[in-house]
This record gives C-alpha cells, structure tokens and sequence, in this order.
C-alpha cells in the first residue's frame, strides 16, 4: 500500500465514525418514543399491565431511554447486537444473520446475471451509437427498470406458474428452480442502468490514442472492441460493481414478499412493523457499515488497478 | 467578415455559439423518443391536476352490490370498477394527483433547498463545510434507504394519530387532515434522502466554474457573495441541476409509490397507486379480475418510464462522460 493510502483510508473510517454515531442515536431514540412498543406487540391481545411491566423490566425498556442507549452501546462494543421481540427471545444476530445469507446469495446471483447483461449490451449500444439502435436497446431495457417489483410479481407468476405451468411458486431453498423467476426479477431492470454507465465509459474510450493506434495496426474490429476498447472501459465498472455489493445483503423485501423467500428484506419489514427495536437497529448499522467499507475496498482495489490514481490529491482537502 | 453585425447574424455565420439553452432544446425536440415521454408526462400531469374536473365520478362513491364490484371496463366505467364498487379511473386520476404532489414538495424541499443549496454552499465555500456536507452524503447515501424510510414512518403513523384527529376537529381541513399528515410524514422520510445526488451535481459543477474569469473578475470588482452565486454561478449549475432531477424523478415517486403498497403511505380512501396496486396485485386476484392491476398500474409505470426516458435523453445531451463518476 502507498503510505497516502493508508492515510486516506483511515480518514475515510474516521469520518464513518461520528456519522454512523449518529444516526445510531437517531434511530434509537425514534424507535424508542414511539409510542406501542415491542412489548405491547408480544402480548397484543393478552394485553395485562402486570405482565406488561415484567417484561418491560425483563427487556430494560423500562429505563430511560439515554440509559437504554448506553447499555446497548456498551453490549454492541462486545459484539452483541441485542435480542429479537418477535422472534422470542432469540438474539438479534440469530435471527438475521441466517436470511442475509439467504438474500446475499439471491442478490449476487442475481448481481451476476445484471453484469453479465449489462455490460454488454452498454459496449454494443456504444458501438452503435448515431444509430437509432443505440438509443432502441438503451429504452428497452429501460422500460423493464419502470415496473416495480410488486406490479411485476403478479403478472410472471400468472404468465409463468399458472397459465404455462414452467415453474413452481413456494420457496424450496435457494437453489431450486423456484429462484429462476425472483432472480430474473431481481437482476433484469439493473440491466438498463450498467448499460447506460458501460455505455459512456466506452464513448469516453473510444477518443483515445490506443484504439486509433490499434486500428492503424491493422488488427480485426472484434480484437479492437473486446480487448483495447472493453477492458479499458471496464475500469469505471469497478465503483459501480462494488457499490452494488453492499445492497445485495439488504435483500428485496417486495420480491420476498411475494415469493414467500425467507431473506432479510422480508424480515426487515417484519421487524419495522412489530416493532423489533434491537433487530432493526442491528439491520440499519450492518447496512451502513457495509456501505463505508466497500467504498473504501473500491478505493484501494482502484489505486492496485491504476496506480495513477493518487488518493486524496485529486478530492482535494 | 461582419465586424459590427447583430448577435443574430453572428449566430447565423457560426463566428459564436448560440446560447446552450437554444441548443439544448432543439436538440431535445429532435429525439423522438424524449418528444414521446413529455407527450405523456404533459397527460399524466394535466390529468392529475385537472383530476375533479375529469373525473367521470366521485373517487369514493362506493356501491356495494355484487354486479357493481368488480367490473370489467365498459363504456360507463372505462378502467372498470375496484373491490368497492368504485369507479377505478376516477381513483387513478386522483392518485396521479398524490403523485404529482409528492414529488412537487419533494423536489421543491429536498431537490431545491437542501440539494441546490447545500451543493452550492458545498462547492463555493469550500473547506471544513464542503468535506462535512459531502462526507454526510456520502454516509447518508450509503444507508438501507428502504429500512429507514419504513422505520421512519411506521414509528411516526402511530405517534402522530392524536395531531391528525386534532386537526380534524379544530381547523377546516376535516376529512383531509388524516391524509395531509401522513403525506407529511412519507415526505419527510424521503426528503433527508433526496438531496444527495442533486447536490453533488450542483458542487461539482460549482467547483469549476468557480475558478472561470468571469467569477475571479466579478470577485476582482467587489461583488456579493449572493451576487456571484445567484447571477454568475447559478446559471451554469441550472441546467446539470435539472438533468439530475429529471433523471431520480422516476425514483422519488416511487418512494411514495412503495410506501403507500405497504400501507406506509396514503392509505385508503385516498387514493395513490400504490394503495391501488396492492389491492389488486395478487396473482389469484389478478388471474380473476385482470383490469384491476393494469387499469391501476399501467400509467405510473409509463409515468416512471417516460422520466426515465426523458432523463436519459438529456443527460446524452450534455457530455455523455457525466455518467461516469471515477
């Protein structure tokens, strides 16, 4: 590592710190004024004030809320993310760390399939462009990006389940051909937005003096594209590719929802409606520090790429 | 050579540009695919403006008969009918509404204030405060958008009951007070998240126009801070400011749109796509009563398709390297 980097990656951390400190308490105190709480949701209808106040004692919601805050800091600088109200009395790491899994898995299935389209089809929509191809393949796959996943759902269920009976609908674990269809969903309307990035990254490489070079040495259109044009093209990909990994574990809660997949995206919903005070807060503070350590991962994995790119000279102070 | 000719024969003789703006909107009107999506976006608004003079019937006019429920679209009901009996193409007309207001405020709060302000605060001022607003941004940015915005308002619906039936009783706003607050409550969990793209635009651009002559000569001549920013800097911030905000516009009514599917959002009797999908967007409902998801769906997804379009289209107009940000 270049000594500027180690600096500027430690700057960037620090900075995550008072932000993240931040909206830890945000969230915190939002949830907690609120009024009904996780107690009110475990006994419902059962509701006894008696039971009521045993409870609260037993989850030390009966304390002030700076109190309560501290005691969670204090077990989360142990690595204890709290425990889980709806799923009684399981703690929180338990109860999300198993459906991330399942969410990550869908979500970078699905990531592939988005990267494995898109590039391509930016690089031809570049090729062609002046034509009215280009911006034809950019709007189609745009129009797909319009639907939103719960409009989407009901319309291939109906088509593919039950009018055509391809596949089948419950949720078989993720690696069955149930998945065939949420991972489309999932992957198919990213296609028009990698597309649109590959697309200018390769305009902007097209101007430079390589490629003329390479085609004044006569070498075949096809060796030009795939490796001077794409590969050089690809290098911008990287920011996008790694800021999308950090969204791939925050699962899809619609396209859970509607296909019954027990990730995260459907239990995050769960949790913000019962309420599920710890879960919520574990899920938006792994959220959000994923997010600051893919930016800084993209940061060094650029400066291997190209050593060029000097850290921190070019973002000024 | 003309030497003292009129701006325009210069123009005509290419000796200098015509203004950006000129160039900018012919070179719009001359793609037919962005010529498409504002023919739409011009129906979908005057409709849902328009929306009570249009509407064929009372959005809430329920009739609960078995025939009245339900109903395909007919010359009497032309989306057909909803679960209540109601006339589906009036409650369209009235959710396009919902969303022209939700992202008007949006976009006037988030997209102007905070995002033009802060970007232009940002990149003049430059500093402590520029690093501090675009590190913030960046966290901000990076957070589970979608938790947030639905832990901000599950937490804020229940809490604020008692402010909405005081509203109710105590001022003129009635029956509208439930709706009004919590539409309040959906744009403020949008707003804080709203800002960010718009603002990094303005500050880039900001930076460098910062540093053109004509800026260092008004400086040089003692002009205001506000004078500089509003009458030279500005304008040349305007037009990538509005290419950002065409292009997230599909993205913040759909905020609106998400939240309200969930019962988050408006709720019914108000009306708002979202609400209207999620009564019709199973797929046994759907396998029954096909009109009712694509009656309601349908023109918010061409709504998102067209700012999407037309976003694009635009953003191809300026240098097509403003898509990459390394």
């Amino acid at each position: 590592m270049a000594p500027g980097l180690l600096g500027y990656t430690i700057r960037r951390l620090l900075w995550a710190i008072p932000v993240l400190f931040v909206i830890s308490v945000i969230v915190f105190y939002m949830l907690r004024l609120a009024p009904g709480d996780p107690v009110d949701a475990i006994l419902a209808k059962n509701y006894q004030e008696e039971q009521a106040q045993i409870l609260r004692k037993k989850y030390g919601y009966d304390q002030p809320v700076h109190i309560q805050y501290i005691k969670y800091m204090n077990n989360l600088a142990r690595g204890d993310l709290g425990i889980s109200t709806r799923h009684r009395d399981f703690t929180a790491s338990e109860v999300i760390l198993p459906k991330i899994w399942v969410s990550t898995q869908i979500g970078f299935m699905a990531l592939i399939i988005t990267f494995a389209l898109g590039i391509p089809v930016g690089v031809y929509a570049a090729m062609a462009r002046g034509t009215f191809l280009d911006p034809l393949t950019i709007s189609s796959w745009l129009a797909l990006d319009a639907i939103p996943a719960f409009v989407m759902v009901p319309l291939v269920q109906w088509l593919f389940a039950l009018k055509l009976g391809i596949v089948g609908l419950g949720y078989q674990g993720v690696w069955s051909s149930h998945m065939i269809l949420p991972v489309l969903i999932l992957s198919l309307p990213g296609v028009a937005g990698v597309a649109r990035l590959m697309r200018a990254s390769v305009i902007s490489v097209l101007n430079e003096d390589y490629i003329r070079t390479a085609r004044a040495k006569g070498l075949k259109e096809q060796t030009v594209v795939i490796t001077h044009i794409t590969r050089n093209a690809l290098l911008p990909m990287i920011t996008v590719i790694g800021l999308s990994l950090p969204g791939i574990t925050a699962g899809a809660l619609f396209v859970e929802q509607l296909f019954g997949i027990p990730g995260i995206g459907q239990e995050s919903l769960a949790a913000v409606l019962a309420p599920d005070f710890d879960v919520i807060l574990a899920l938006v503070l792994f959220g959000s520090f994923l997010f600051v350590m893919a930016n800084v991962v993209i940061d060094i994995v650029y400066s291997v790429v190209d050593p060029r790119i000097r850290l921190g000279a070019a973002r000024g102070s | 050579m003309a030497i003292a000719g009129t701006a325009d024969d210069l123009y005509a003789a290419g000796e200098i540009a015509r203004p950006r703006r000129y160039r900018t909107l012919r070179a719009l009107l001359r793609k037919k695919i962005a010529m498409i999506a504002i023919f739409y976006l011009v129906i979908f608004y005057s409709a849902g403006i328009f929306a009570p003079l249009v509407a064929p019937y009372d959005p809430n006019d329920q009739e609960l008969t078995v025939e009245a429920r339900r109903q395909p679209p007919s010359s009497e009901h032309i989306f057909g009918t909803d679960g209540l009996g109601r006339d589906l193409f009036s409650r369209v007309l009235y959710a396009a509404r919902t969303t022209i207001l939700f992202t008007l405020v949006v976009i006037l709060t988030g997209g102007l204030i905070l995002g033009l302000g802060l970007g232009l605060l940002a990149g003049y001022r430059g500093g402590w405060v520029d690093t501090a607003i675009m590190r913030i941004g960046e966290v901000l940015g990076g957070l589970p958008t979608l938790i947030l915005m639905l832990a901000i308002t599950a937490s804020f619906r229940t809490r604020i009951n008692g402010l909405s039936f005081w509203l109710e009783d105590h001022t003129w706003l009635g029956d509208d007070a439930k709706t009004l607050v919590k539409f309040t409550i959906i744009v403020g969990a949008s707003v804080p998240f709203a800002w960010i793209g718009s603002s990094r635009i303005v500050r880039g651009q900001t930076l460098s126009i910062r540093e053109s002559s004509f800026v260092l000569a008004a400086e040089a001549m003692g002009a205001s801070t506000w004078r500089i920013v509003t009458r030279h800097i500005l304008p040349g911030v305007m037009p990538l400011f509005v290419v950002g905000l065409s292009a997230s516009m599909a993205g913040i009514a759909g905020a609106e749109v998400a939240l309200s599917y969930l019962g988050l959002g408006i709720d019914p009797p108000g009306a708002s796509f979202g609400n209207l999908i999620s009564d019709a967007g199973f797929v046994r409902t759907f396998e029954q009563y096909p009109h009712l998801l694509l009656a309601s769906s349908m023109p918010v997804v061409f709504f998102f398709f067209s700012w999407n379009l037309l976003g694009d289209a635009l953003v191809d107009l300026f240098e097509p390297r403003t898509h990459t940000q390394g």
